[in-house]
């Protein structure tokens, strides 16, 4: 298919402006002043450091240099006093457990150096989330070695002890309880059945005592849960089977993201996306703005989040024969859902539970439960009613209320201003909070305990029914501190700890599951080793459909749509919030705005330029700021992006921003769940002026840019790959010479690299199907090679060091021009489609890198590794120059030692280092770095193969991104392994190169993009 | 080893042959030996020396043939039971060895066997000792030494001015005696100029000569910045490996067993140095001031023979200091390189005090890499890589019989810096 889309990363590409130009033909797009300076002679002579100056410090500088290096290191190493069986120094150790915060939950594998967690990935073993992992999971290993954390219990804000927190509360809750007082215990959505069972037993023990426990969500799936509860009688939510769906269609539901389950749906979601399979799903997206799950979607259609109602009532008629009013691409979605009866799904992210009611509807007329979606397996990762929540807020401020204990959750940052829960936790006579850095919530108790990290505890949990983990912990404690669950045991006069109470509950409940194992004692380790234990005897629940259809539509037909709307939505690093403080995940840049450091508004782009404001950014173009009124709360000064896929008439933004970070105590962003309403994740009330300021904006959208070269990305339709003519989707590059056309690899400068055959030779494919753009890889990447986190500051500059990042382009075609809704001319940022593209080095085998490092400090390796070595290298920078991937970073700074960075790079102090990989080098200021195809991890796993003598099995060495890739777009392997993964990868019909015409003859393929749209819509 | 082909049919018979031969003649003695050699090592050797030393226990010489194979039996599988039975043997025994009970052992009779066996071959061969390689490195005469040179250089001076001194008093001498003026006395800038520009052509060699011997100097010390060769720090215990490796022929893995697993060898936890100091509570150098630093670290008291809570760790000085940005793994050299810890570690049992014996500079372990054959043999994975290899490559490579380390690629980069 010849291509003739236009692809651009952003507004400024698109128009091409002037400044954009300049920007993308340098590769280090800085200010260098040398030109000016050696040209003007009147500076050079009149400048006050002569030759001689320059002479004399250099000799002082030599001089120092060679006597500062005489000192002969002095330095010990200390064994352990009594060695245990397994910690070796030098030698890894991996603990399956599990990450469940009320917002997300995956089945992890902790990778441990020397006793201390350095790394996490997906439990590839668990039949659950099967190995996938989120950025947000995998940098949580970060906020173990958060500097703010507590140390030490408080009372009244001053650090005590634990016996006398304990037995302050103990005595408290003593009066409280004799007296027959309110107690309430405000959590997250917790999964772990231990939990339940011993507050279950606390309310028990107290019969006379009014003692409840509430679960808080502060994303809130309240109307699903109400939905199922009145439509089936399970207050839960349905699993899904992605997998099976051929037909997918989301309301404004970002699934991939911040949908509950979303990481078990993103592995299912990518199963159904392989074209050689000889089917593909199909995806249809509506929603106001571009979530992650749009930008993957096969057709996609903007609206406004008030009409996600009336959106699934249409769909609801129409398949009651109902078929007026329904829009193109609405009646285009329904009749592929109608021809998939059984396999397909409609999801809705909307948390209004009349929406949900037909969205189950619907699902039960397609005939999809007991398929696709299962209520009778049902999960337990969102378990808040906001009902619930308001009541116990409404119960605070009647001053009802004796003692308060809120753990896992941050109420008073996270819920709306006007319930005014700070007010509310004021009148608690007792307000206990459980948190492991100070937060909002924490700084308004009187007593604060302070929380053990998930990897320093035990714990349980039950995400899915009958899907049972333990989470165990893989560093005994940093601090003095305790979980929440073993002062309530103190505070019950029971004997023993947690870790005994969960030992006690799986004996007597997941025990007798099974008939594998006798012992329970074996059937603990057993689980343990493998972190999850799955129910032989499947759990269901009984559930019986009633239809709420008609009373929910009604309903519906009452939401009122205005001029100007907003979304609140989770970004895909900072999620809830729950990890804002974390440095690596604030500098991931978004998989759509490639914003970093920041939330602000996004707006539709054609409405930014009719309301004056700027739609490009870089260092030296700044974002223009709002004040914003939404429901009646007012933010001053916020930076307005223009965000091309955003529905017109529409904004959003992102919560979870406006907390602390660094020591500093800077504040990142702004708080925008002070102005939710009723839990509603829109609004319509809003309204914006300018504010005449200016704001820099830190993005990645115009680095590295591609300079034009068409070759980069490769998309073809279904139908045109299922001819299967490569000619037709992804021709070979061909060299016109004398002699007529010539593939160019058949061309070359250079002889032939001898790694062909030899020995082991290293490569990847990337499959750009399957990528879906989150951004796991480089979190994972960057805590794997220690890289640098830079700040706001120096992004602007472009001077990020991700070794990975994902190019996301935005492509448009004449024929995208179809499908006019507003009855205006579309313009090429309404509606985007959208190419996420994973770059790193690519390691060419005719590197042009190699060739100009004129000290030899890059060079390639008989394994076909591009090799970087630091000490070697002495900054000219000339590679980067010369790579036409731009995938080489430079130190410009000393970012573990210099002032600048003390507020944000956690390899700052003696707590943050303990996360660095002991393997992988800490580069120093003035070297070049880039991505080594993790070159450690080959190496352990070449050591490993030889002390097992056997060769390296395809799938025994994965990179940190290919391992962290939970959709396994990443495919890493040994070429010269005829039956590796990765070499039937490159043969494949949809395999290509980037910039193959160059002649660099990469390591890296990527497979050809295929969308599941017909022609005339591609 | 099936994967190097022989040049001529006639070396395949031949080597064919012999192979035979050597298994019906010794195959079964000698793996019995070595299986013996293994067992003692893993269950005697932390106690008892394989000659007539006493370590914890008594040496083993000779105890093959002291008692009857049935009572040694008994012994080696339950001492203590043995001595309840009231067998007399066994209580003179225990009292003639300080009232230590032996720990009841694991083994079967066959291994019991295997490793009286191995005592015998061990008692009738000379004494292995570990084949040193002496240093290869060459100790330059280091000539004249910078002082020396100085001082030479101001005799040199002094010697002037003294000639122009005694110059000037024959002058002044002979002036007075004609009855002339006195001559005025030049200063000592004046006399050295003077002496200077009337011996051009020798000053200016001396001072070219002085400069390259300057820049001779500086190059060469500029080679010794970071290298710690010879680096012997004070510790905090004055532990001797002269007596542990050597006079007690202890192996290096007992203490140091992570080297054949783990990227470092690892300093022994002082639980470990309890397997036999918990009876050995005195040394023959320092008494018990040294042990007793191991007690206090444990806080163990050696006479209840029980463990206190104050225990903290012991802060050894680190000997082998490689940069950061290398990364070297003892185990690929020792499990799979099969090195002897005495190629890189010198004559260990020769040391009282912890030191650095090689150079430990990036040309030291090239020139290793480069030297230094890859163990493929019965190693499943270099099979692998082997049968990878294109012919012109087997030819190339293996003219000599051999791959060398930087043949497979040992002398690149990322082999060691990432």
């Amino acid at each position: 298919m010849s291509n003739n889309k236009k692809y651009w990363k952003g507004v400024e590409e698109l128009n091409d402006s002037t400044a954009f130009q300049k920007v993308k033909s340098q590769e280090f797009n800085e200010y260098l002043p040398a030109e000016d300076f050696l040209g003007d002679e009147g500076l050079l002579e009149n400048s006050n450091t002569s030759r001689r100056d320059f002479l004399k410090y250099l000799g002082f500088g030599v001089t120092a240099a060679s006597l500062a290096a005489c000192e002969a290191p002095v330095n010990k190493v200390i064994p352990h006093v009594i060695k245990g069986d397994k910690t070796n120094p030098g030698v890894a150790n991996y603990f399956a457990t599990n990450y469940s915060d009320g917002f997300d939950y995956c089945d992890i594998v902790v990778k441990t150096r020397e006793g201390r967690p350095i790394k996490i990935e997906g439990n590839k073993k668990s039949p659950l989330t099967v190995g996938a992992i989120n950025a947000r999971v995998n940098s949580s290993v970060l906020s173990l070695y958060d500097e703010k954390r507590y140390r030490a219990p408080q009372i009244g804000g001053e650090p005590t002890t634990w016996p006398k927190f304990n037995s302050t509360v103990k005595k408290q809750l003593a009066e409280v309880l004799a007296k027959g007082g309110k107690v309430r215990i405000l959590t997250n959505t917790i999964t772990s059945p231990s939990t339940k069972k011993l507050v279950g037993e606390f309310v028990a023990a107290n019969p006379s005592s009014d003692i409840k426990h509430v679960s808080y969500d502060a994303v809130s799936a309240s109307g699903m849960l109400e939905a199922n509860n009145e439509t089936f009688g399970v207050a839960a939510l349905p699993t899904y089977n992605l997998s099976k769906a051929k037909s997918i269609v989301s309301i404004g539901a970002d699934f991939m993201n911040s949908f509950p389950s979303s990481l078990e749906l993103t592995s299912q979601y990518a199963k159904g996306r392989k074209p050689e399979n000889g089917w593909m799903s199909k995806h249809f997206q509506f929603e106001a703005s571009l979530s992650l799950s749009g930008s993957n979607a096969d057709v996609r259609m903007p609206m406004k989040p008030s009409e996600y109602g009336k959106t699934v009532v249409a769909i609801y008629n129409y398949l009651n024969d109902n078929k007026t009013g329904a829009a193109p691409k609405v009646k285009m979605a329904v009749e592929h859902l109608m021809a998939n009866k059984g396999e397909s799904i409609v999801l809705c992210g909307s948390n209004d539970k009349n929406i949900q009611n037909i969205v189950i509807a619907i699902n039960e007329m397609l005939g999809n439960y007991g398929k696709t979606i299962n209520i009778d397996k049902p999960s337990f990762q969102r378990q808040g009613v906001d009902a619930d929540v308001a009541g116990l807020v409404k119960e605070l401020k009647g001053g009802s209320v004796d003692v308060l204990i809120i753990d896992g959750a941050n109420p008073v940052y996270n819920m709306p201003s006007e319930m005014d829960f700070k007010g509310a936790m004021s009148k608690a006579k007792t307000s206990i909070v459980f948190a492991s850095r100070p937060n909002e919530t924490s700084v308004e108790a009187k007593m604060v305990g302070a929380a053990a990290h998930y990897l320093e505890s035990w714990n349980d949990a039950n995400a899915v029914a009958g899907h049972y983990s333990i989470t165990q912990p893989s560093i005994s404690s940093l601090f003095d501190t305790k979980q929440f669950q073993d002062c309530l045991i103190s505070w019950m006069g029971m004997d023993g700890n947690y870790y005994n109470y969960i030992k006690a509950t799986w004996s007597a409940v997941a025990f007798p599951m099974q008939s594998k194992t006798l012992s329970f004692e074996d059937f603990w380790n057993k689980t343990l080793e493998a972190g999850y234990f799955s129910a032989k005897t499947s759990e269901t629940v009984s559930a019986t459909f009633t239809d709420k259809a008609s009373s929910a539509i009604t309903a519906i037909a009452k939401i009122k749509s205005s001029d100007l709307e907003i979304e609140f939505y989770s970004k895909v690093g900072i999620g809830n919030g729950n990890q804002s403080h974390n440095p690596w995940l604030q500098e991931l840049p978004d998989p759509i705005s490639k914003i970093t450091w920041d939330n602000y508004i996004a707006m539709n782009p054609a409405e930014a330029r009719e309301n004056g404001f700027a739609t490009e950014y870089g260092e030296q173009k700044d974002a223009d700021t709002i004040n914003i009124t939404i429901n009646g709360v007012t933010f001053e000064n916020i930076p307005v992006v223009a965000q091309p896929g955003q529905a017109p008439g529409t904004l959003s933004v992102a919560l979870g921003y406006g907390q602390t970070i660094g020591k500093s105590n800077e504040v990142i962003g702004f708080n925008a769940y002070s102005a939710m309403k009723g839990m509603q994740n829109y609004s319509t009330d809003v309204s914006m002026e300018a504010a005449g300021d200016k704001y820099q904006i830190a993005t990645t959208q115009t680095h590295q840019t591609v300079m034009g070269r068409t070759s980069v990305v490769r998309e073809t339709t279904l139908d045109v790959f299922q001819t299967g003519v490569k000619d037709d989707f992804n021709p070979a590059h061909m060299l016109a010479t004398h002699e007529g056309p010539i593939n160019i690899n058949d061309v070359d400068l250079w002889a032939a690299h001898p790694v062909a055959t030899a020995g082991h030779h290293w490569g990847m494919s990337i499959d750009l199907n399957s990528c879906i753009g989150c951004g796991s890889c480089v979190t994972s990447c960057n805590s794997e090679n220690n890289v640098p986190v830079v700040g706001k500051d120096e992004i602007r500059r472009a001077r990020e060091m991700h070794w990975m990042r994902i190019d996301r382009y935005f492509s448009s075609s004449p024929e995208s021009v179809e499908d006019r809704n507003f009855g205006e001319m579309e313009s090429p940022e309404d509606n985007p489609q959208v190419v996420h593209q994973p770059m790193m080095c690519q390691h060419c085998n005719h590197a042009p890198c190699e060739t100009v490092c004129p000290v030899a400090a890059t060079t390639h390796s008989n394994e076909g590794l591009n090799q970087m070595t630091y000490n070697r290298c002495i900054g000219t920078r000339y590679c980067a120059n010369n790579c036409p991937y731009k995938v080489r970073r430079f130190n410009w700074f000393n970012y573990m030692g210099y002032d600048k960075f003390a507020d944000l790079n956690p390899a700052q102090d003696d707590l943050g280092r303990m996360v660095l990989n002991p393997d992988v080098t800490v580069r120093a200021r003035g070297v070049m770095e880039k991505c080594s195809l993790c070159v450690q991890r080959i190496q352990t796993g070449k050591l490993d193969a030889k002390k097992e003598s056997r060769p390296v099995m395809d799938g025994d060495i994965e990179t940190a991104c290919s391992s962290a890739c939970p959709t396994n777009a990443i495919t890493f392997g040994d070429y010269n392994d005829k039956s590796s993964k990765v070499l039937a990868a490159s043969q494949g019909n949809r395999a290509y190169r980037v910039i193959e015409e160059v002649g660099t003859q990469s390591n890296v393929y990527y497979q050809t993009k295929v969308r599941n749209v017909e022609p005339n819509i591609a | 080893m099936n994967v190097i082909s022989f040049k001529k049919p006639t070396n395949i018979f031949l080597g064919l042959f012999s192979f035979l031969l050597a298994m019906s003649l010794s195959s079964t003695t000698l793996q019995a030996q070595e299986d013996g050699e293994k067992l003692f090592k893993s269950y005697c050797a932390s106690c008892h020396s394989p000659g007539a030393n006493q370590l914890v226990g008594p040496g083993l010489a000779g105890v093959y043939d002291k008692y009857e194979r049935e009572w040694l039996y008994k012994w080696i599988k339950n001492s203590s039971a043995l001595i309840a039975t009231g067998d007399a043997q066994a209580i003179s025994v225990y009292e003639q060895y300080n009232k230590v009970i032996m720990p009841a052992q694991p083994v079967t009779n066959v291994q019991i066997d295997a490793i009286l066996d191995y005592l015998k071959v061990y008692a009738e061969a000379a004494p292995v000792v570990a084949v040193v390689v002496p240093p290869t490195v060459v100790v330059e005469d280091e000539g004249m030494s910078g002082y020396a040179i100085a001082g030479i250089v101001v005799l040199f001076l002094i010697l002037i001015i003294l000639l122009r001194k005694v110059q000037y008093i024959f002058t002044a001498a002979k002036a007075r005696e004609a009855g002339e003026d006195m001559p005025e006395e030049t200063t000592m800038t004046q006399a050295l100029g003077l002496t200077i520009s009337q011996n051009k052509t020798i000053f200016a060699l001396m001072g070219i000569v002085c400069l390259a011997l300057f820049a001779k100097g500086g190059w060469d010390s500029a080679f010794g910045v970071g290298v710690y060769q010879g680096y012997e720090p004070e510790q905090p215990i004055k532990f001797s490996h002269e007596l542990h490796a050597g006079t007690n022929g202890i192996d290096c893995n007992y203490c140091h067993n992570s080297a054949s697993y783990s990227k470092s060898a690892g300093i022994p936890s002082p639980n470990l140095c309890m397997n036999c100091h918990t009876y050995i509570q005195e040394g023959p150098q320092y008494g018990k001031e040294e042990i007793g630093k191991i007690y206090a670290a444990l806080d163990f008291d050696p006479v209840t023979k029980t463990y206190g809570p104050n225990q903290k760790p012991i802060k050894w000085v680190k000997v082998h200091n490689l940069p950061d940005h290398v990364y070297f793994n003892h185990s690929q050299h020792v499990a799979i390189g099969k090195i002897a810890c005495e190629k890189c570690h010198g004559p260990v049992e020769t040391y009282t005090v912890g030191k650095q014996y090689a150079e430990l500079t990036m040309g030291w372990c090239i020139n290793c890499h480069r030297e230094t054959k890859v163990q493929m043999a019965d190693n499943g994975y270099y099979d692998e890589i082997h049968n990878r290899l294109p012919e012109e490559l087997k030819k190339q490579y293996l003219e000599d019989g051999t791959i060398t380390v930087s043949e497979l690629g040992g002398i690149e980069c990322a082999k060691c810096h990432y």
